[in-house]
């Protein structure tokens, strides 16, 4: 059975997605996990500190427009 | 006069002065003494004191247990006065132990995983589900059992306090941790599950069921992960089988339309024995093999030629077609069913990680192009698959540079994992992983297990320094912040005390072996009772497997290099020079401890660099308890991970890569580096494969790149999603109009099944296509 979202009606207008999250996967320490509800105290502190690592030769961003 | 006393849990009970003489009469007894008059004549004594002239009193455990004290120390039995306190206090322990499984039993019960922590120790394991939770009982109740009548006092003293980690201290008496499955092995002449027995499988469909089923298996006579060293290998004669029959099957069909036979099936099969008979080889996937022209000169002999080259097109066009085909769809199945199927009563999925690309046969190519396209395309509604761990073994020569025969593999895969965050990427190169290979003998190529774990060399058998059959039998993590913290920037003191962390982690890895070395082949029907582990098929149902398990290894881990130099020296490996020497020389350290280990013990202990899932929080959260929030050590809820530069720590790619490839060479029991990725990599593989050639130049081992996985449930998109969706523009646990659906294509009517992604058009126009 496929899941239902339910519709509601936000100003007159028929809505689906309230109260629905989005799905964020991470790597925990080798393996993903579809959502961070399921990583341990220590485990979401250290996601949150994460910080990218910049690759100064050919910058993410840059390149997007080429 | 003492009739009665009040017990513990406030009820009351007759009074029986045997039971205060037999309590001193066992702590005299633990002295050598054997006077039970004497023990008699002193529980009087106590009673006595109690009564003390009252008429009625009724006095508590507690009271009684404080006279008998007293009057021992007071009639010169200080010596069974002693032992009588410390029995005493052991039964409080305990005692409290008791209540505390209890207290936990409660949380595990009526609190969801929300609230409890120990429910979310392994993120993998889902706690709220019934047998979730029945698990973590069962690991509860473990845990407590060894801690109180198995463990050495002293290993259970340094696990509790946080000097050492224990890993899957739940399965101390029972298992070992993970296997690097040989499936090429095990699917000859089929094998049994324990619960029925398989046929040699004849069709790459089954190849891949086979596969899950082995992994599930193994991984319920085990207590870790459980890896394939050699997937595209071990794959690829299902490839080939599957070929063969969809050849017959073709040529079958040519001859009944070009020859308007009713049934073509006698000719076809004559054909195909003939020239196998003749060329001493079989229709070959990628055909050259002269096998094709063997069955044109047949054809030849029932049409003419240009009909015969018709019949041969026709055959190859469409048994290579739907060989493509079976194979895509074998390992579509495999990625599902490794994300779907149970294990461990249904707590889990198995946790699985494929080796893969140094195969160069058309099959196994093929095998490898369809799991990894497989994997791009994602699960069911396009969700990204949590397993298998996908791991591609990167050599030069076979797929690192242009002109290597596996290059577009290897471009493939850094292309699946910009999007994906699978595979990761083994490096066969490295010094330390070059020195095991041999050409022509997959098993000698380095694989990874799991999250990091790394099985090859073999002190115990020189001769079988391999991958396959073997695995990892326990390990330890030291806690090496604490003994920075504790050495108050004293070095000497540091290596000092480390020294004696090692000693007691080498003895309790050695106690825990001893352990399982009494186990028999029959507590392991799959990994032993079908040969799995390296020569464990030379064994009976009730041998010992002891001597089978000395090919595994036996690792001491450690966790927080960085807090540890921030301890010691306030900086870390990450922002100085002097931090990383440092640092370098205390891991070296370790590894040459347990290079004396081996040599000494004549098995094989290894250093590895440890993951720490549930342990990156629990040292720390100890620690912070013992000697309060130090800067830059204590102050975070987690220590970091192994030898990495801290997460928070801003540096480049590739500094970090620089910094941490050394330690990969010292950790021989495993290792991994993470870079995290800014921004959507699938926009810039160039970037994505400097990475990955970065690594690999600075001679990691194993590395990973890290980058957001965001998927809008309502909308299917998956990509980076900051506030809003970047196709229907929600915003988290907002509602969306359905009208913007419909416009996008992603909605029809009420509750429809449509609703969700399922193909955008215009996302799809834009995609570009990167053939192999």
């Amino acid at each position: 059975m496929t899941k239902e979202f339910k519709v509601t009606e936000v100003d007159g207008v028929q809505v689906v997605g309230e109260g629905v999250g989005f799905e964020r996967i991470r790597r925990i320490t080798g393996y993903l996990v579809g959502t961070l509800d399921r990583f341990n105290n220590g485990k979401r502190a250290e996601e949150h500190d994460r910080v990218k690592h910049n690759v100064s030769c050919c910058s993410l961003t840059d390149s997007r427009s080429a | 006069m003492i009739r009665e006393i009040i017990k513990r849990d406030g009820r009351r009970t007759a009074f029986e002065l045997d039971k205060i003489a037999n309590a001193i009469f066992k702590a005299a007894q633990a002295n050598g003494g054997s006077d039970y008059e004497m023990a008699t004549a002193l529980a009087r004594q106590v009673a006595a004191n109690l009564e003390a002239g009252s008429d009625e009193v009724v006095p508590t455990v507690e009271q009684i247990q404080d006279m008998v004290e007293k009057v021992l120390v007071k009639s010169g039995h200080a010596r069974t006065a002693k032992k009588f306190i410390l029995y005493r206090d052991e039964r409080t322990r305990v005692r409290e132990m008791n209540t505390r499984l209890m207290k936990v039993y409660e949380d595990l019960t009526f609190k969801s995983s929300l609230e409890n922590n120990i429910k979310r120790e392994n993120a993998n394991i889902d706690g709220d589900t019934a047998m979730g939770t029945m698990l973590k009982y069962g690991s509860e109740g473990a845990k407590q059992f060894y801690d109180m009548f198995i463990l050495d006092p002293e290993h259970a003293r340094a696990h509790r306090e946080g000097d050492i980690h224990i890993h899957d201290l739940d399965f101390l008496t029972l298992t070992t941790t993970c296997c690097q499955i040989d499936l090429l092995r095990l699917f000859q002449g089929g094998f049994s599950t324990g619960h029925g027995f398989l046929r040699e499988p004849n069709d790459i469909r089954s190849y891949s069921a086979l596969a899950c089923i082995a992994l599930q298996s193994n991984q319920n006579d085990q207590h870790g992960g459980q890896s394939v060293p050699n997937f595209d290998y071990s794959m690829a004669p299902g490839v080939a089988k599957t070929f063969r029959r969809a050849f017959t099957n073709n040529l079958t069909k040519a001859v009944e339309i070009y020859l308007e036979q009713e049934d073509g099936e006698l000719m076809s099969k004559s054909i195909i024995a003939q020239a196998e008979k003749e060329t001493g080889r079989t229709a070959a996937f990628a055909g050259g093999n002269g096998f094709d022209e063997a069955v044109l000169a047949h054809l030849e002999e029932h049409m003419d030629e240009a009909t015969a080259q018709k019949a041969l097109r026709f055959t190859r066009k469409y048994a290579v077609k739907e060989t493509r085909r079976a194979t895509y769809q074998a390992m579509e199945a495999l990625v599902h069913n490794l994300n779907t199927m149970h294990s461990r009563a249904g707590a889990q999925v198995p946790f699985t990680s494929l080796n893969y690309g140094t195969d160069v046969s058309p099959e196994g190519r093929l095998v490898m192009e369809c799991l990894m396209l497989a994997t791009e395309a994602g699960l069911g509604n396009g969700e990204t698959s949590i397993f298998p761990i996908h791991i591609f073994k990167v050599k030069e020569g076979v797929n690192y540079n242009p002109g290597d025969p596996n290059y577009d593999l290897f471009k493939l895969a850094m292309r699946v994992s910009a999007k994906r965050m699978f595979p990761n990427f083994s490096f066969l190169d490295a010094p330390f992983n070059a020195q095991y290979y041999k050409p022509g003998h997959p098993e000698t190529e380095a694989t990874y297990m799991g999250c990091r774990t790394r099985v090859i060399g073999n002190a115990y058998d020189p001769t079988r320094e391999i991958v396959n059959g073997r695995g990892n039998l326990s390990f330890t993590s030291i806690n090496l912040p604490r003994i920075a913290i504790r050495s108050h920037g004293d070095i000497d003191f540091f290596f000092e005390d480390l020294d004696r962390k090692i000693d007691l982690v080498i003895d309790q890895l050695l106690a825990r072996f001893k352990i399982q070395s009494q186990k028999k082949v029959r507590n392991y029907p799959f990994l032993m009772g079908e040969g799995v582990w390296l020569d464990s098929e030379k064994l009976d149902p009730d041998d010992t497997v002891g001597e089978v398990l000395k090919h595994g290894t036996l690792t001491c881990g450690f966790i927080g290099l960085a807090e540890t130099l921030k301890a010691l020296i306030g900086v870390h490996h990450g922002e100085s020079d002097e931090a990383q020497n440092l640092g370098l020389e205390i891991v070296k350290h370790m590894r040459d401890r347990m290079d004396e280990a081996t040599a000494k013990y004549h098995l094989n202990f290894s250093l590895i660099a440890t993951p720490a899932e549930g342990l990156s929080g629990r040292f720390v959260r100890i620690d912070r308890e013992k000697y309060g929030v130090i800067e830059g050590v204590t102050d975070r809820d987690y220590y970091t991970n192994s030898f990495h530069v801290p997460v928070y720590y801003p540096i480049s790619a590739f500094e970090k890569i620089r910094r941490e490839a050394p330690y990969h060479a010292l950790t021989n029991g495993g290792h991994i580096s993470y870079i995290e990725l800014d921004g959507d990599p699938t926009q810039n593989l160039e970037a994505f494969e400097t990475v990955v050639r970065a690594m690999k130049e600075a001679g990691m081992g194993y590395g990973a790149i890290n980058h957001p996985i965001d998927r809008d449930p309502i909308c299917g998109y998956t990509g980076i999603i900051g506030e809003t969706c970047p196709r229907c523009g929600r915003r988290e646990g907002e509602g969306v109009p359905i009208e913007k659906l419909q416009k996008l294509g992603l909605y029809r009517h009420l509750n429809s099944t449509t609703l969700g992604y399922h193909g955008d058009p215009n996302e799809e126009a834009d995609r570009q296509v990167n053939p192999l």
